[in-house]
């Protein structure tokens, strides 16, 4: 109940969108060709959807594991990086660097070199979604109290148990807040380096359903590319949720 | 007998502390005083080895005349606010200290689960800290300091972030604790009446931060510390820091 009441300006709102697209598409009468109502949005969807769903999964495929990379080496990297002034301020302004490459200019160039496989695919999606992480990660290490470090130096810890017991679990919040963000490019970048170039997924079925002139089709697409985005965030939510150490994750108990 | 010898700590150029120094009895509490900016905090953070690396400071620390360095196994530092890792349950936080010195997770476990009746937080084992109430955190910062048994404890300004009544409550709830389990405490804090109620031995720093401007005993137990007997001493205290 209580989400449903969460989630009720959003569905309202879209609601209210999705009708007024309709209404629009009925009184002017447009061609299907240049906008099709959300009606045959969804009648293409259905009529097509033993042909979208194997593209879909080849992008969640590729999205999954181009983003579980991303989080694996932004983690890697945050660590060293932490431990290292020295590499953090030599390679931060290469990384923002890194960010500034149009994906347009580097899509075609990775097919160019590592062919229509997986690693193209995998290797945008990780260029993508890695910094916001990293960076997430970095400043999340910088947010522990003076006074929780002081503790744990008096204590003798060493520098790896300060990270250990004190670091990481402060950075938490600010991680999950990251791969929040990193999430909604994975399927876009996913999507945008099939579209460079595949021979599955759906960016090469938006491709080929462009080519046709079924605006239908290229918009059914975009609903399941905004499904699985919405699907891959609710994943990171739950995991959040389950991992959670605080009576934040579980029932509140007054003891004053 | 814990000795510090000739102290001086500078920032740059400007010296914050002077040539300072004290000898800390075991099982005796005394508390350090002086003008907020006196540098008696850092005196603290020196000797719990937690100085920040742009303070420079020369100075020699002995233990029953063996010289040692900070952080010493022989101090536990309690920082000014609680300090208690929301991420962790109040038994967790308690064993912190243990667990860091290498104690295995259950053993330190259990050996803090035997005091929590004693320090008033039965029940509190598995409450989160923002769960529980500001003078139970206090006491969970307590616990974790005292379970770890050095023979001095570092308390910097501990009741400070308490309100009046909790705070009165705390000194005399800590003056039973240190009755049950004598430790050599140096407490910093800016209150002349908590210095009085709870000291052994009330040292003040001058302002300008170089030797101390005063050692004074305070002799008179502890329960009969009423506020006609402790006038005197508070009336000299005050002058002292007044005109420092």
């Amino acid at each position: 109940m209580q989400s449903f009441r969460h989630f009720l300006p959003t569905l309202v709102l879209a609601t209210a969108l999705l009708l007024a697209w309709q209404i629009y598409c009925t009184l002017a009468q447009v061609s299907p060709l240049v906008l099709p109502a959300p009606t045959q949005v969804l009648r293409a969807l259905f009529i097509e959807r033993a042909r979208i769903g194997p593209h879909a999964l080849s992008t969640i495929w590729v999205a999954t594991l181009g983003f579980s990379t991303s989080v694996t080496f932004a983690f890697a990297a945050s660590v060293a990086l932490h431990f290292s002034p020295w590499l953090q301020r030599g390679l931060m302004p290469l990384l923002v660097a890194s960010q500034t490459i149009p994906l347009v200019a580097l899509a075609p160039l990775m097919i160019l070199w590592f062919g229509f496989g997986l690693l193209p695919k995998v290797l945008l999606v990780i260029l993508v979604t890695f910094f916001p992480i990293l960076v997430s990660l970095l400043s999340g290490y910088g947010q522990v109290p003076q006074a929780y470090l002081d503790l744990l130096s008096s204590m003798r810890a060493g520098k790896m148990a300060i990270f250990r017991r004190a670091t990481l679990p402060m950075a938490r919040a600010s991680f999950f807040a990251g791969l929040r963000i990193s999430a909604t490019y994975a399927i876009v970048a996913t999507i945008f380096a099939e579209y460079a170039g595949s021979r599955q997924g759906l960016g090469i079925y938006i491709l080929t359903a462009k080519n046709s002139f079924r605006a239908d089709l290229v918009l059914a697409a975009v609903v399941v590319s905004a499904v699985l985005t919405l699907l891959l965030l609710a994943v990171i939510r739950l995991t959040e949720k389950l991992t959670s150490k605080g009576p934040a994750g579980g029932k509140r108990h007054a003891a004053h | 007998m814990l000795h510090i010898e000739g102290l001086s700590i500078s920032i740059e150029n400007r010296k914050l502390v002077s040539d300072f120094s004290c000898a800390l009895s075991e099982n005796e509490v005394t508390c350090l005083i002086g003008p907020s900016g006196c540098g008696k905090t850092s005196v603290l953070k020196w000797l719990a080895g937690i100085l920040s690396p742009t303070l420079g400071a020369t100075g020699a620390l002995t233990l029953d005349d063996t010289g040692i360095t900070p952080p010493h196994a022989s101090t536990t530092y309690q920082p000014q606010s609680d300090a208690l890792f929301p991420w962790l349950t109040i038994a967790q936080n308690a064993a912190l200290g243990l667990e860091v010195a290498g104690i295995p997770t259950k053993t330190a476990r259990a050996d803090v689960l035997m005091h929590f009746k004693t320090f008033g937080l039965a029940g509190c084992e598995n409450l989160y800290p923002e769960q529980i109430s500001g003078g139970m955190r206090q006491r969970a910062a307590f616990l974790r300091t005292l379970v770890q048994n050095s023979r001095f404890i570092l308390l910097d300004e501990p009741f400070s972030a308490l309100d009046a009544v909790t705070r009165l409550r705390m000194q005399a709830w800590l003056c039973d604790q240190l009755a049950h389990t004598p430790r050599g405490v140096l407490m910093v804090t800016h209150d002349l009446h908590e210095a009085t109620q709870i000291a052994d031995r009330i040292l003040v720093m001058p302002a300008a931060g170089g030797p101390l401007a005063a050692n004074i005993s305070v002799t008179t137990p502890r329960h009969a510390r009423t506020e006609t007997a402790m006038a005197q001493i508070r009336t000299t205290l005050k002058s002292l820091l007044l005109e420092s």
